[in-house]
């Protein structure tokens, strides 16, 4: 996608200087940000200020410090990399159901099956979704029996409580999200370009490295950043699933806002802000991806 | 309400509970030794009431709730009462909200059944300027939320009309917050999976329960898991004042492969995924109830045989309610005979039980119905405080993430 | 040597027919990967769905015991009803807010679309909780009092799920748009004397067919699944508060609620998808180049 910082509007409006142009083009938004400022920043503003605040209500940069004392940093390993796990895993495996699907021969009706069923799954999570495997893969489940009928005995090499385990059970609302998200990238994949390839006499691999992922980069980053969030954000599926074993920064963050006990809530808003950082630097690291890969497309 | 009836009935109250109180001070047994705390061991006169039915009674009974007039009137005219955390098969409160609103023609509000106690402060903070239905009324939270929502000023004072039955060391002087009942930590087992149930904590150990020990939450923040933890101490080694060996002893049993990190529910124990869970009797036992009665497997609830321990909550009223009123009739309910046989109904040990029982006031069946739980012991705020503080920090590191 | 100039018998023709043979043989191989993949993930998504299926019909003696509670139960269809209701409302909004807007910065300033990414990803930081919580505060004093009146709290409640949709329904239309050349079908139609809306409403909007429907269908399904702004808001007709109510520790019921409700909300989706779907061959746009 290149940089458009103008366009013929012949029919639309007078033409003005470039940089009032631009300075009306930032009213566009203005829409979505009055929304995002009366329904999330302004009820998350607290959230900052309580974030610098301690127990007794005192200003104090201290919860930041403990950012790097006890279990947090674990808890930001270990959400970072369940997230990039699910989020390559999820993506890839999402794109071959969807490609499946879409491009791939399929009969039609098993394209709406699979986007419906991908509409209901990309949000089957928490305390259903836990318990569905647990009523699978768990020390007494139904897949486990199965498979030690036929002698493979997954326990305890395999513990679905795991970290592991969790990322098995997320990918069940990754994949759905993935498919449904790449879903319109892949139909605007053209059939002709494929035929046209093959006719100059590409092999697949040819037509997939210098014609479909190009073209598909952006959109598979795109969803990919979405899988990274939606699996950062994730809470209550791993609560449900492990209990007080597995720290992760979600989890970490409401034991210290809920729960029975008294804790710092001050210490869980300085890692939501945390979270804030992490999102922001995911998206900067995408930016630069999005723009190498435009290069890509144009080489 | 001053009735005749009434003063005597007080009058007999009080000189029971009298009598109680010094006929159950402390053989050894009865409490465990506490000589750090300030506090005289509280509600050291429960357990020896709660062991079994007092010689001789036929089975007691009960009036219904008779609303004061006045107070009546003046709720009728806030028309609604609104709840928070309140799930219907804990304590049986389902029945509680129906009589209720039965008793005074009432309509209630609940929000989220499933709320935390820190979540039902957090609500009253939130809803400080609202008087909408997002505000609630009153709450049910863990001791130690009690002092510290009274300190904030989310609370405000009220004592209902049996206060004095209430054991002192259960509430608030000024009125703030008031304990409503209690329960003792106990094992329940799914036997169709476990054929030889445990009986005491130690047995838990043992490695024919690999993969099948849980917890009904997280230690970290959860009031039933924190205490489960808590009480683990008192059959390790421990007391009310170190709880140091319940965090061992939940090492011991993570590296045994006995614990399952797994959250317990009474779907998860019906499975086998956690045929053995720690939980409050009265959670424990209603669900046995349910799973009986949807035919599922048996499940039998263990007291165990030593570290008997038992946990109060607290009722409070909003400083902020919408619906005062409603609020305080609810808590007159709630604290009169029959409000506080329902709560036992859900197996739970109301606050007023010795006076209760003493005034033949609780029909034979629940009482054959409750669980011995002789010989529980209560912590103290300040322990009970401390010990959380110790658990909540150190489980992390002592029992440990035991990921692959 | 002369013949027809096109057809089987001409020249070159024979090249031309092996290579579609070619490309036809090469067409079959692909679909048994496609049905492979498709098995692999079917197996992943029903095999959980089996178990929690097995693990409801473990009541005695009437293994449907669970089923029938819930299906007579009113309650459950409200709650569904009304959820569903609000969810429909939550996506017209939504759209009505992301996809002029994302348009907008494709098309004019596409160097905030970093920022404008980055602040659609915040729903993804904020508890829930924090959100519902901040939300009564600000809206329960103030200029603007929502907290206290059934209407108010409605809005809250769109407000706050819109919010949550907007990760999934910016990513979603994005994508769509990235599919279709933007700044030739804008040209085009401006071309021809169209003002911005009707470019949105007439050009935009139906070429994002596919992907404005997965961003309703992950609207929808938050929605209907989202339990703890409803509760706190005191929404007790939304299905999540149904479900909290329901209880977390029955045995059985709740394995045949979260079933019963993924295969109503599926044909929810199936609804939507049907009535979305296009009535005439899509209008083959040159695509990103």
């Amino acid at each position: 996608m290149e940089n458009v910082t103008s366009i013929d509007e012949r029919g639309a409006r007078p033409v003005r200087p470039v940089r009032l142009r631009l300075g009306w083009s930032w009213l566009g938004v203005v829409p979505f940000l009055l929304f995002c400022t009366a329904f999330m920043f302004l009820p998350t503003a607290f959230l900052v200020i309580g974030s610098v605040l301690d127990s007794d209500g005192i200003v104090t940069l201290q919860n930041y410090a403990d950012l790097s004392t006890g279990i947090i940093p674990n808890a930001f390993a270990n959400s970072i990399e369940i997230s990039i796990v699910t989020a390559v895993g999820g993506g890839v495996f999402g794109f071959l159901l969807a490609y499946a699907v879409i491009l791939g021969g399929l009969p039609r009706f098993l394209r709406t099956a699979l986007m419906t069923f991908s509409g209901v799954a990309s949000n089957f999570a928490g305390v259903p979704l836990a318990l569905a495997f647990i009523f699978t893969l768990g020390q007494a489940g139904f897949a486990t029996a199965l498979l030690k009928d036929v002698g493979i005995e997954i326990y305890p090499g395999f513990r679905l409580t795991s970290k592991t385990g969790l990322e098995l059970v997320y990918m069940y609302f990754q994949f759905p999200l993935m498919v449904l998200i790449i879903a319109p990238a892949l139909e605007g994949l053209r059939r002709e370009w494929r035929e046209a390839a093959e006719n100059m006499g590409a092999t697949p691999r040819q037509y997939w490295r210098y014609v479909a992922l190009p073209v598909l980069a952006p959109s598979i980053l795109g969803a990919m950043i979405l899988l990274f969030g939606n699996s950062f954000g994730a809470q209550a599926t791993a609560f449900q699933l492990t209990g007080g074993t597995l720290n992760i920064v979600t989890l970490v963050i409401s034991s210290q806002i809920r729960g029975d006990v008294l804790h710092n809530p001050g210490l869980g808003y300085a890692m939501a802000m945390g979270m804030v950082v992490i999102m922001a630097i995911s998206i900067g690291l995408y930016s630069i991806l999005q723009r190498r890969s435009e290069r890509w497309l144009r080489s | 309400m001053f009735t005749t009836r009434t003063l005597t009935r007080w009058a007999g109250l009080l000189a029971a509970s009298a009598i109680l109180f010094a006929a159950c001070s402390t053989p050894a047994g009865t409490t465990a030794p506490s000589a750090g705390s300030a506090a005289p061991p509280p509600g050291s006169a429960a357990p020896s009431a709660a062991s079994g039915a007092p010689s001789g009674a036929a089975g007691g009974t009960y009036e219904e709730f008779a609303p004061d007039q006045a107070l009546l009137d003046a709720a009728k005219t806030e028309g609604t009462l609104t709840t928070i955390a309140l799930p219907h098969d804990w304590c049986n409160y389902g029945e509680s909200i129906s009589v209720f609103k039965e008793r005074t023609g009432l309509s209630i509000n609940e929000l989220d059944p499933n709320a935390g106690s820190g979540d039902e402060i957090e609500a009253i903070r939130a809803n400080k300027d609202n008087p909408g239905p997002t505000a609630p009324d009153v709450v049910d939270v863990g001791l130690s939320f009690g002092p510290a929502a009274k300190e904030e000023g989310l609370l405000q004072a009220y004592k209902v009309a049996t206060w004095d039955t209430i054991p002192e060391s259960a509430k608030e002087a000024d009125g703030f917050w008031w304990g409503d009942y209690y329960g003792v930590l106990s094992f329940e087992v799914n036997t169709a999976v476990v054929s030889n149930v445990p009986q005491d904590w130690a047995d838990l150990l043992k490695p024919e329960y690999k993969g099948q020990v849980a917890l009904a939450g997280d230690p970290r923040t959860s009031n039933q898991a924190i205490q489960a933890v808590y009480a683990s101490s008192l059959a390790n080694g421990g007391s009310l004042d170190d709880a140091q060996p319940g965090l061992d002893f939940f090492k011991q049993l993570n590296d045994a492969g006995n614990l399952v990190p797994i959250i317990a529910t009474a779907a998860t124990v019906a499975a086998g995924e956690t045929p053995i869970t720690i939980r409050w009797t009265y959670n424990a036992l209603s669900n046995r109830d349910t799973t009986a009665a949807s035919g599922g497997p048996t499940i039998e609830v263990v007291v165990p045989a030593s570290g008997r321990f038992a946990g109060v909550y607290v009722q409070g009223i909003s400083a902020f309610a919408p619906h005062p009123n409603a609020a305080k009739l609810w808590q007159e309910f709630l604290y009169s005979d029959e409000g506080q046989n329902t709560w036992l109904k859900g197996y739970c040990h109301p606050i007023r039980y010795e006076s209760l029982v003493a005034e033949n006031k609780v029909p034979q069946e629940q009482l054959d119905k409750l669980p011995d739980v002789e010989g529980a012991v209560f912590p103290s705020l300040d322990q009970l405080n401390a010990a959380t503080k110790l658990i909540t920090e150190q489980w992390d590191s002592v029992v440990g993430a035991n990921i692959q | 040597m002369t013949g027809p100039a096109i057809g089987p018998r001409a020249p070159g023709a024979l090249e031309t027919i092996a290579a579609s043979a070619r490309v036809g043989r090469r067409r079959r191989p692909r679909a048994v990967w496609s049905w492979l993949i498709f098995l692999v993930g079917a197996l992943y998504f029903l095999v959980p769905l089996v178990a929690t299926f097995l693990h409801s019909i473990r009541t005695r003696p009437d293994i449907f015991l669970a089923y029938r509670q819930v299906l007579a139960d009113p309650d459950f269809f409200v709650g569904l009803g009304y959820s569903f209701v609000v969810g429909v409302i939550t996506i017209v909004v939504s759209l009505l807010i992301i996809v002029p807007t994302a348009y907008w910065v494709r098309l004019k300033i596409p160097r905030l679309r970093p920022l404008v990414e980055f602040v659609t990803l915040m729903p993804f930081v904020v508890p829930p909780v924090v959100l519902v919580f901040g939300l009564i505060r600000i809206y329960s004093g103030g200029p603007l009092i929502l907290a206290s009146s059934d209407l108010g709290l409605n809005t809250m409640l769109v407000g706050a799920y819109v919010i949550l949709s907007f990760p999934y329904m910016y990513r979603a239309v994005d994508t769509g748009l990235a599919a279709i050349d933007v700044r030739m079908l804008t040209e085009a139609a401006q071309s021809l004397g169209s003002g911005w809306a009707r470019i949105l409403w007439r050009v935009i909007f139906p070429n994002l067919r596919t992907a404005l429907l997965s961003g309703a269908f992950l609207t929808l399904a938050i929605v209907i699944g989202e339990y703890t702004i409803a509760n706190f808001l005191a929404r007790n007709q939304a299905f999540g508060p149904y479900l909290s109510l329901l209880g977390r520790n029955q045995p059985f019921t709740p394995a045949a609620v979260s079933l019963i409700s993924f295969a109503l909300t599926w044909m929810a989706m199936g609804i939507i998808a049907f009535l979305g779907r296009s009535s005439r061959q899509r209008v083959q746009v040159a695509g990103a180049r």
